[in-house]
């Protein structure tokens, strides 16, 4: 019996689009075992969201599965029905999404959303609004009863994303699709806070996206770095945070404004702009804004692995014969 | 959880805070109950013939006087109210239950789907309203269904456009895809969720798009493709008056008062709805 709960094996996926395929995710492998937590940074367009609508299938209709596998519990996800996808969707694997004021139906109170949700069980009405309830209670909303009867709009963007939380029956994989992007500071660490509490009451995995590495360290096991739709860098969180193997990462913990100590003017940045998608130069992706770029990097450097749970895509890693 | 009558007060309530939408409450109201009862309060038989009392003005026993046949003009009103919303009721309701059934689908469903329903859509609008009703009235004669069947399948294009387009907005809101993400079925977000965010817009609209159909009723019948004599219309009344106006004046009054109040009605109640029917509005007022 495996404990390897999510395995991405080998996942390329492109967007038809009218300039041609663009390719958002290519030959991407992780895997999330049970109970852990995994991080995944990266800027935007890195291919984080495409990662989490595979996950789910959520996908746009133009998006095509080139290679690779999803697998859930063993199972590949990217072979599943419809109806087989959406038992899973919800009960095995649940999400919480980046901005909760966007989440909630604007026009359904919410308790009728809290009802609606408790769509798989048998109970009665009644009893489900009972639980509905207990569920914003669950989440420290004080006068629930009352307030299953007020509407998105009247709660506080914190609140709703407590309630996004309470929504769900204990999964298996928990995605958090940058849950506190939306939120001020003393919001997200009672989020992240609660996430912990949920990770030990429910022992569900968590799949964490987010671009702040701070929380990112206090809250994951491992992480995995990812830039322009390919894994760059993955480990264990204090590895890669103490010692990055990858220019990329080095470069984005140098950018992390928490990570800075001396007062700056100006914080710092990467130069340069991801590359097009659409027509990839040749060689390692991070080439153009790699200050240690050498002859080497025209070839795609391979995700090597360095150590114990640690691998990186770097030529750097690698010494200078080993190529030749 | 829903209280469809807490609910149903919360928006009348809303509604007559706003003073247009008072008055518009009030003309509906009046004209709906003076509809339904309209059996019971004319004064005379609408459509009874009294040639000795033809072409009175105003009086205590005939407030709006009496036409070329004597037949009673505030009689023949009321009863032209019933004929209006017996023709607008049913098309307004039956184009907003089609059109938004197609609108969806058209949202929702796949690209060639979507296109084929928009071709039916403009195929149907590209026929000005009264030449097809035209058409279709020398096809099949005049009567109180053909009116509605005519109307109705105008109207549909109306509806369809708008829930597709709110269908489209709302497939691709986070909301939506939160739902999906819970493993919501395809009916249940229709259903539980788009359709109560499609219905407040669309049942505005039908709101709105009640005095156009009166109107439309009354165009027909002032041009005798309506409901057929001696039923009474408002349309209807309209003609007879437009012959006789150096006679009577009081019958295009009794034509016309009413489709104005209609309209006004109909409208303020419209405009009213639309504040109060969504919920993030509400609050404000």
């Amino acid at each position: 019996m495996s404990d390897t709960l999510l395995e991405i094996d080998n996942l390329s996926v492109d967007y038809e689009t009218e300039r041609g395929d663009l390719k958002a995710l290519r030959d991407i492998s992780f895997d999330v075992q049970k109970g852990e937590i995994v991080g995944i940074v990266g800027e935007s367009g890195c291919g984080k969201s495409t990662l989490i609508s595979s996950i789910l299938r959520l996908t746009a209709p133009n998006t095509r599965f080139r290679h690779g596998e999803v697998r859930f519990k063993g199972d590949d996800i990217l072979t599943k029905t419809e109806r087989q996808m959406r038992d899973l969707r919800g009960s095995d694997i649940s999400i919480v999404f980046q901005d909760p004021m966007q989440t909630h139906n604007p026009v359904l109170s919410i308790g009728r959303q809290l009802v609606d949700i408790q769509h798989r069980s048998n109970a009665t009405k009644a009893q489900k609004l009972d639980i509905a309830a207990k569920m914003l209670a669950a989440v420290g909303i004080p006068d629930p009863q009352a307030r299953l009867k007020q509407y998105p709009h009247e709660f506080s963007g914190g609140m709703r994303q407590r309630i996004a939380m309470a929504l769900m029956s204990e999964p298996d994989l928990l995605i958090a699709d940058e849950p506190t992007t939306a939120l001020d500071a003393t919001l997200e660490v009672q989020i992240i806070e609660r996430l912990k509490e949920l990770q030990s009451e429910m022992n569900c995995a968590i799949l964490f996206i987010s671009n702040h590495l701070g929380v990112i360290a206090e809250l994951c096991d491992r992480v995995v770095v990812m830039y322009a739709g390919a894994v760059v860098e993955s480990g264990d969180v204090r590895e890669i945070f103490h010692d990055p193997k990858h220019p990329y990462t080095r470069r984005l913990i140098e950018c992390d404004p928490g990570h800075i100590k001396t007062r700056a003017r100006i914080l710092p940045t990467i130069p340069g702009e991801v590359p097009d998608l659409v027509n990839l130069p040749d060689g390692c992706i991070f080439r153009d804004r790699c200050e240690q770029a050498t002859e080497r990097c025209h070839q795609v450097p391979a995700l090597e692995k360095l150590k114990d749970g640690h691998f990186a895509a770097c030529w750097l890693n690698h010494p200078e014969e080993a190529t030749a | 959880m829903s209280k469809p009558r807490s609910e149903l007060s919360i928006i009348l309530r809303g509604v007559a805070k706003d003073p247009l939408g008072l008055i518009g409450l009030i003309i509906v109201g009046t004209i709906v109950v003076s509809a339904i009862f309209a059996a019971w309060i004319v004064p005379y038989d609408p459509i009874g013939m009294n040639i000795p009392d033809r072409m009175q003005g105003p009086s205590w026993s005939h407030w709006l006087g009496t036409d070329n046949l004597g037949r009673d003009t505030l009689s023949r009103v009321i009863m032209g109210g019933q004929v209006a919303l017996k023709v607008a009721l049913p098309a307004v309701f039956g184009a907003m239950a089609i059109g938004l059934t197609l609108g969806m689908i058209a949202g929702y469903g796949p690209k060639w789907l979507d296109n084929l329903l928009m071709l039916f859509f403009d195929t149907l609008r590209s026929f000005p309203t009264v030449m097809f009703a035209l058409a279709v009235v020398a096809l099949v004669g005049p009567s109180l269904q053909t009116v509605v069947l005519v109307v109705m399948a105008t109207s549909i294009p109306t509806y369809g456009r708008v829930a597709r387009t709110q269908t489209l907005t709302l497939r691709n809101s986070e909301f939506i895809l939160a739902e999906r993400a819970m493993g919501a079925s395809m009916a249940r977000i229709l259903g539980v969720h788009m359709l109560p965010n499609i219905i407040g817009v669309l049942g505005v609209l039908a709101a709105m798009d009640v005095p156009t159909v009166i109107a439309l009723e009354a165009g027909l019948s002032f041009l005798g493709l309506g409901v057929k004599p001696p039923t009474p219309s408002w349309g209807a009344l309209l003609k007879d008056g437009y012959a006789l106006i150096r006679q009577t004046p009081w019958l295009v009054v009794g034509g016309g008062l009413p489709i104005i109040l209609a309209t006004l009605g109909f409208t303020f109640l419209g405009e009213s709805l639309r504040d109060v029917v969504d919920p993030k509005l509400r609050k404000n007022r």
